[in-house]
């Protein structure tokens, strides 16, 4: 940590938990002073979507490696128009592989980057 | 009289940069970019630049880059008013008080002149902001070279207690933020002695937490998972929008509130940690406090719309005073144009101007021609844009969701900054929820590292007596400012509570 003199790596982190430790205690002092009913985290199970949305995003990211870009990214959005926000389903199936023909041409083309292929490349 | 010929001259080559054929493009994508995520709610200037934080290699040189995220963030403050006036939703954070009387004019069928005001206050105080950027910006720049750390200290300190303290909700939750964004930014290599910090032995961490996958996880995909809670509904008052241009009696009303909003925004911008989303709130309050008919305010008094969409946009070209002055950025979207700067290599700070004078110049000469390219894009062309708002939330979700991915991606071609990128969505989902503003954490990600070395190099010359931050005058007189304005919040907070008897 040094000293004031010379202060080393851990003097700022230090001096920010120090800091940081008082600014804790102000927000339970507050918190304790007020005296309202705390409303629930989740009310009427709005954590559902949120909560689908977090699954949909890991499955995007776990399957990416193995299916590839296209195959992976018309499934997500297939997945999340249907599964957390229910649209018709002729929608569903035109801006799926519009975007992704489109995000594949941007970002393979244009940008250059080498998206993921998957296992049968 | 030679500083200010500089001055021209420099603006002259500016424009010479600005107006060629590729950075007039941009430029414009830029413009179209912003006026769009301006318009969309649940999509803020400062996640759109982080989405472009990994393309602005591909996109060309540094110039060519900040032109257009310049053009997002300012474009985004035109845009903003649109959903306010139409949906009563603000499409950005500093058009809500445009929400008050807007959606009011728009109820009495006078949508047309709401729309048409905000666009001309943007473009007259967009431009006056501009000005004031062309002629402060040099002669700051300069004075700027006589700070030292302890000078560099205080102004990042001020900053970041600004910043909090002036924006909404509680002032511990946002000093918490400040203090945890210090502390993930100083995660991996100790800028002085090298030593290795919070890594828990994970390599990957060496080299810090990457700004870019914290940014869109906080603000991309921690936005989005927060509004599929909510099932945002735009639903616009009337479909067909006429009259845009004001009337004679519009103009007489809210040609001062516009001259006012440009000052006030200019001088707010300007201020470390200031921004657009304060400067509106500060005009709004100005507007009915000088109003001879106050009483009309927050029934569609056209004041209310002018003042604070004026304001805004002057304070967006100001806030690019200390950044490109100082190297300090005020808030968090034009903390994402300090990293883009810092992606291809170029410290901002106060030699930026006399090195780099084809960045300054060249993008403060774009900003007057984005502005004329807004002024364009929103006025006659708005009904186009107003199309956007049919869009379903439920379909763009997925697609910026998607925009993230790839983006973090493509930085490094690893599919393990994607996962890094969804816990930072879901740590920014919950802050959220516990209305704990990542704005502010952002900021101070990225001044913390200045903020360090500032303190320590500080400490250093001094020989461990923390006098030096009073003793200096200049940074004697900005730690007096501080402890001024911890005061006066104080006073203000007591006194307020005295008022409101039983909280």
């Amino acid at each position: 940590m040094g000293k004031f003199k010379h202060p080393g790596p851990g003097f700022f982190p230090f001096g920010l938990a120090v800091i940081l430790a008082f600014l804790a205690l102000a927000l339970i002092l507050q918190s304790r002073r007020k005296e309202e009913v705390p409303a629930p985290f989740w009310p009427e199970r709005t954590w559902r979507r949120p909560l689908l949305g977090a699954a949909v995003f890991l499955l995007y990211a776990f399957s990416l490696g193995y299916l590839g870009f296209i195959l992976t990214t018309c499934l997500f959005l297939v997945v999340w128009m249907w599964g957390v926000e229910r649209i018709r389903w002729l929608t569903i199936i035109t801006i799926s592989i519009g975007v992704t023909a489109v995000l594949y041409f941007i970002f393979e083309y244009f940008l250059e980057v080498p998206l993921p292929t998957g296992f049968w490349s | 009289m030679s500083e200010i010929w500089a001055m021209f001259q420099g603006l002259g080559s500016g424009f010479g940069i600005a107006f060629s054929l590729n950075n007039l493009t941009f430029a414009f994508i830029g413009a179209v970019l912003g006026t769009v995520v301006g318009i969309l709610p649940g999509l803020g200037p400062a996640a759109t630049i982080s989405l472009l934080l990994p393309l602005s290699f591909k996109i060309g040189s540094p110039v060519t880059s900040i032109i257009m995220m310049a053009g997002i963030f300012y474009g985004a403050m035109y845009g903003g008013s649109t959903t306010s006036i139409l949906v009563n939703i603000p499409g950005e954070a500093a058009s809500v008080v445009t929400c008050i009387d807007g959606y009011q004019m728009a109820l009495k069928g006078r949508a047309g002149p709401a729309l048409g005001m905000s666009a001309i206050g943007s473009f007259i105080a967009g431009t006056i902001g501009v000005i004031g950027l062309t002629f402060v910006a040099p002669p700051l720049a300069e004075f700027a070279l006589q700070f030292g750390p302890p000078e560099y200290f205080a102004l990042t300190l001020l900053g970041l207690v600004m910043a909090t303290l002036l924006g909404e909700g509680s002032a511990v939750k946002g000093l918490i933020m400040v203090v945890l964004g210090l502390l993930l930014g100083s995660v991996g290599l100790d800028p002085i002695s090298g030593a290795i910090r919070f890594t828990w032995g994970l390599h990957m961490l060496q080299e810090g937490i990457d700004f870019v996958t914290l940014a869109m996880g906080m603000f991309g995909v921690g936005e989005i998972f927060y509004n599929l809670e909510k099932a945002l509904k735009t639903e616009l008052v009337t479909r067909k929008i006429t009259h845009l241009w004001p009337t004679l009696k519009d103009w007489a009303d809210s040609k001062w509130a516009v001259i006012r909003g440009s000052f006030i925004g200019f001088f707010i911008g300007i201020l470390p940690g200031g921004g657009a989303v304060i400067s509106s709130l500060v005009s709004y309050a100005v507007e009915k406090k000088v109003s001879k008919h106050p009483e009309e305010f927050g029934k569609g008094a056209i004041q209310g719309v002018a003042g604070p969409e004026s304001a805004n946009n002057s304070a967006a070209s100001a806030s690019f005073i200390p950044l490109l002055t100082l190297g300090i950025p005020g808030n968090a979207a034009i903390a994402m144009i300090f990293a883009a700067l810092l992606i291809q290599g170029v410290q901002p700070g106060p030699f930026l101007i006399t090195e780099k004078p084809d960045i300054f110049w060249g993008v403060v000469a774009s900003m007057y021609i984005g502005n004329v390219m807004l002024l364009i894009l929103n006025l006659p062309m708005v009904g186009l844009w107003v199309q956007l708002l049919r869009v379903p939330y439920a379909i763009l979700a997925p697609i910026i969701v998607l925009f993230c991915c790839v983006g973090v991606y493509s930085i490094r071609n690893t599919v393990f900054d994607i996962y890094v990128m969804g816990i930072f969505g879901v740590i920014g989902y919950i802050l959220r929820k516990v209305k704990l503003e990542p704005g502010p954490m952002i900021l101070a990600f990225v001044l913390g590292p200045i903020m360090e070395r500032a303190i320590r190099q500080a400490l250093l010359i001094s020989a461990g007596s923390p006098l030096i931050f009073f003793t200096r005058p200049i940074s004697g007189t900005l730690m007096g400012g501080l402890i001024l304005f911890f005061v006066l919040q104080a006073f203000f907070t007591l006194r307020n509570r005295k008022k409101v008897p039983g909280q």
